[in-house]
């Protein structure tokens, strides 16, 4: 899977992007948690079998947080989360709250469903594993090439994109779960990856230095 | 080159974070015009060898505009730039969105083109070479840290050591493929020319698009522009 800090990653970015008033530490200490929580799956993997890159990666998680957040914000005569956060705080804490779940998705789900090791996006509802892969050019010789898209695919699924085979068939190894099966192997060889590749590198340096300019200005603007 | 729309789509979301009271239209637009400007270099491949990936995309030329622009804006008594933009709240919100286009310029153009291909000549002019940011950072239980990036290796026999922080050639050698040069100068063939505009290459690379895209609409779904 794609490494957990470039999920870490795009989530501080899109906490620096979204929070608007809401930011300081504690609202992007809690989107950050958000774009990491779905990696807790490998865990649930030792147990259930496949469980890594399905069980908190499909979009039902995310899909219930946003109808109950939704729900409770703006049908309810009076809303649970706001009364929590004090009537000062009531919108902060639903901006962070939505920021959060578009954290989960985007940046928790997003990385492990556009590289390498796919996300079984529909599961345990219908069990296949997808990754978003191919290219679309436009070229002088052969017009425009699409091919991330396309009807017919071979393999278990739904979706018209790359399917990779279902929990049973498909394994996504982690440094939790080394070789993806149930059963905690304390001897097994294993390896945290922080950074994969160049392109992520990039990302993760974007994100610490935006942080750092944005926390410098947050201070500046307390003390002032 | 990763297509100008996903370098686009990296930066909308950087510039988001970083703009604050200043993100509007206006802003973005500027902020645009930086990102497609690098390309420019394309067109003087013709005129001079490798000009791509050098002439547009060196790290000197914006490291030296933000040394003029904070000698100006910060150590001068009197600005220049702030005289020549007007009022001061004009002049704050140009100054911060022209750091913000340093930053996005260094990292969402130069810094995606850096992992590509041959890389980007990152100091020319002060030295004509192209280096290519390519490895992994990875802890495990065998061999501890280890990272790729950059390797240091040391010569046994003559102790001296050797940087490698993947360098690919020059001016002189490298030819990076791109819509007005489509294929190296130097290569002769009979096939016709085939001009390719990649939009995205790549599965992350159109998830770097999607994070632009997605920025934008949740910005505007919630009032800012």
């Amino acid at each position: 899977m794609a490494p957990t800090l470039v999920s870490a990653a795009v989530g501080a970015l899109l906490a620096a992007a979204l929070l608007g008033r809401a930011f300081d530490r504690r609202a992007v200490a809690v989107v950050v948690a958000a774009a990491v929580a779905p990696d807790l799956d490998a865990v649930a993997s030792l147990v259930v079998p496949g469980a890594t890159n399905a069980l908190f990666h499909a979009l039902w998680i995310p899909l219930a947080a946003g109808l109950l957040l939704r729900w409770d914000t703006a049908h309810r005569g009076r809303s649970w989360l706001r009364e929590r956060a004090g009537e000062v705080a009531g919108d902060r804490a639903v901006r962070v709250a939505w920021v959060a779940i578009a954290s989960f998705v985007v940046a928790g789900i997003g990385p492990d469903l556009f590289w390498r090791a796919g996300v079984n996006l529909l599961y345990p509802v219908h069990d296949a594993y997808y990754l978003v892969s191919g290219r679309l050019v436009f070229s002088t010789q052969e017009g425009i090439v699409q091919t991330f898209v396309t009807l017919g695919r071979e393999g278990p699924g739904v979706l018209p994109i790359e399917r990779l085979g279902t929990s049973a068939t498909y394994t996504v190894q982690t440094w939790v779960n080394p070789d993806g099966r149930p059963g905690f192997s304390p001897d097994a060889e294993r390896e945290l990856s922080l950074v994969r590749t160049g392109w992520q590198l990039v990302v993760v340096a974007s994100a610490a230095v935006t942080l750092a300019v944005r926390f410098r200005r947050t201070d500046a603007g307390v003390t002032r | 080159m990763p297509s100008t729309v996903v370098h686009a789509g990296f930066a909308l979301l950087l510039a988001a974070g970083l703009l604050g009271r200043y993100y509007d239209r206006r802003a973005l637009a500027a902020l645009f015009v930086v990102v497609v400007l690098p390309e420019v270099d394309s067109f003087l491949g013709p005129l001079m060898s490798g000009a791509h990936r050098t002439v547009g995309h060196t790290l000197a030329f914006p490291a030296l505009a933000a040394g003029l622009l904070y000698y100006d804006t910060r150590i001068r008594d009197r600005s220049l730039v702030r005289s020549r933009l007007g009022g001061p709240e004009r002049a704050g919100r140009w100054i911060a969105v022209a750091w913000v286009a340093l930053f996005v310029h260094a990292f969402a153009h130069v810094g995606l083109d850096w992992t590509h291909l041959d890389g980007v000549n990152v100091v020319w002019p002060l030295r004509d070479q192209f280096v290519r940011l390519d490895g992994e950072i990875v802890f495990s239980t065998a061999e501890g840290f280890a990272q790729t990036f950059v390797e240091i290796r040391t010569d046994p026999e003559t102790g001296r050591r050797a940087v490698d922080a993947g360098a690919t050639g020059t001016t002189e050698t490298v030819h990076v493929n791109n819509p007005v040069e489509p294929r190296d100068p130097d290569e002769i063939t009979e096939e016709p020319v085939d001009r390719r505009f990649p939009v995205a290459n790549a599965g992350w690379r159109l998830y770097l698009i999607g994070l632009g895209l997605f920025t934008l609409a949740a910005r505007r779904l919630q009032g800012d522009v």
